[in-house]
């Protein structure tokens, strides 16, 4: 896993809302970056890096989110239903996100239907490292959002604790209805380029244990 | 043979069965069962290998499928509290068979991959999820849990709850 002192965990973009995940020693760790406009960006929802004008930004979010394309991410039996879904009776192609992608690149996000466990923990957190960004992530049915029922010893209890998450959709396993009500929410927040570079924060679950 | 149940009419096919291996290894059995349509067989560790070739290879019987090879735990039993269960299938005789090994803490089962090639996972998998271990077999490493894992966790002693042995550390859930 990448070095937490390396440049991309050295200055977190975190947009407002989420200052708990930066404490104040955080901050004061931070204090010495150079750019004042780092500083400024902790604060601020911006793309980092980049000062684009505002009504630009709007209309990307906007074309993103008419064409946002999931990663091919089943993991258990949500999947089915993502499938279900993505068929003809609650078609996703009505929102342009009947092209889920195999591949982690050409994917804006992942819907992470299912129980993970923790032999396959590393390589989800893996693969979303390789979404490039910006990135959202919906976690669909109980499983990925806390673990449901299997609080046992090889099911990670909720998939918050290794990549952050946007959108939970409850349910074991959430009817489509459920999981479209999700994606209109993850499409808003699409629209609306929020917590884009989500990814780029330092996730304190695996900084803990040495990632 | 005993029938659990009263008037139940054993088909005609595990009759076979059962006289086959009645007339092959009679008094070596541990035990035999017929109960709601299933035919099982109690073996002890020293005939396992013996039985289980010819339930696979006499054409009698030609149980040519091994469908899955168990492992149980019964703590309670303190003579034999482990225990390896197979379920073989004939598909050309339309017959189902079980074979049921007790074994004691710590005692060893030769394998049987050599007669099923599909024992090979099955064996590992009861190995790392009870601690049977099987003498013979090619490749006894752990199967479906973490490299850094610690215990047997299908064992009625393993704690049911928490991520006991494994790395994901659920104190720092939803402090993202």
């Amino acid at each position: 896993m990448t070095d937490p002192t390396s440049p991309r965990r050295a200055a977190p973009f975190s947009p407002p809302g989420t200052a708990r995940l930066l404490s104040a020693a955080d901050l004061a760790a931070l204090s010495d970056a150079s750019d004042a406009h780092v500083k400024e960006a902790l604060h601020e929802d911006h793309i980092p890096g980049v000062a684009i004008p505002a009504s630009l930004e709007k209309l990307l979010g906007f074309g993103r989110s008419f064409s946002w394309w999931p990663l091919l991410f089943g993991l258990a039996c949500c999947a089915i239903e993502m499938m279900a879904t993505a068929g003809p009776r609650y078609d996703l192609s009505r929102f342009g996100m009947e092209a889920m992608r195999a591949s982690p690149r050409q994917a804006d996000g992942m819907i992470v239907a299912g129980w993970c466990s923790t032999k396959m923990a590393p390589r989800v957190v893996r693969l979303y490292e390789q979404i490039a960004d910006p990135k959202w992530v919906l976690a669909m049915g109980s499983c990925a959002t806390s673990g449901n029922i299997w609080n046992t010893y090889n099911v990670v209890q909720g998939i918050d604790a290794l990549i952050p998450v946007d959108v939970y959709v409850p349910g074991c396993p959430p009817r489509p209805e459920a999981l479209w009500e999700g994606l209109e929410m993850l499409r808003d927040r699409v629209k609306q380029s929020r917590h884009a570079y989500d990814g780029l924060r330092i996730i304190p679950a695996r900084a803990a244990i040495g990632e | 043979m005993e029938a659990r149940q009263e008037n139940v009419e054993i088909p005609e096919a595990l009759q076979v069965v059962f006289a086959k291996l009645e007339e092959e290894f009679g008094d070596t059995f541990l035990g035999s069962s017929f109960f709601r349509g299933e035919l099982t067989f109690t073996v002890s560790v020293d005939d396992y290998v013996a039985v289980a070739t010819f339930c696979k290879e006499s054409p009698d019987l030609a149980f040519e499928r091994l469908d899955c090879l168990l492992g149980n735990h019964y703590p309670k039993r303190a003579d034999a509290p482990f225990e390896v269960v197979l379920h073989l299938t004939s598909v050309s005789r339309n017959t189902r068979l079980r074979l049921k090994i007790p074994l004691a803490e710590g005692q060893k089962i030769p394998t049987i991959s050599g007669v099923w090639a599909s024992a090979d996972w099955d064996e590992r998998e009861a190995w790392e999820m009870f601690g049977i271990e099987f003498q013979g077999h090619p490749n006894l490493i752990r199967l479906l849990t973490t490299e850094d894992f610690v215990g047997f966790p299908l064992r009625k002693d393993f704690p049911v709850r928490g991520t006991v042995g494994g790395r994901i550390r659920t104190d720092l859930k939803g402090k993202i």
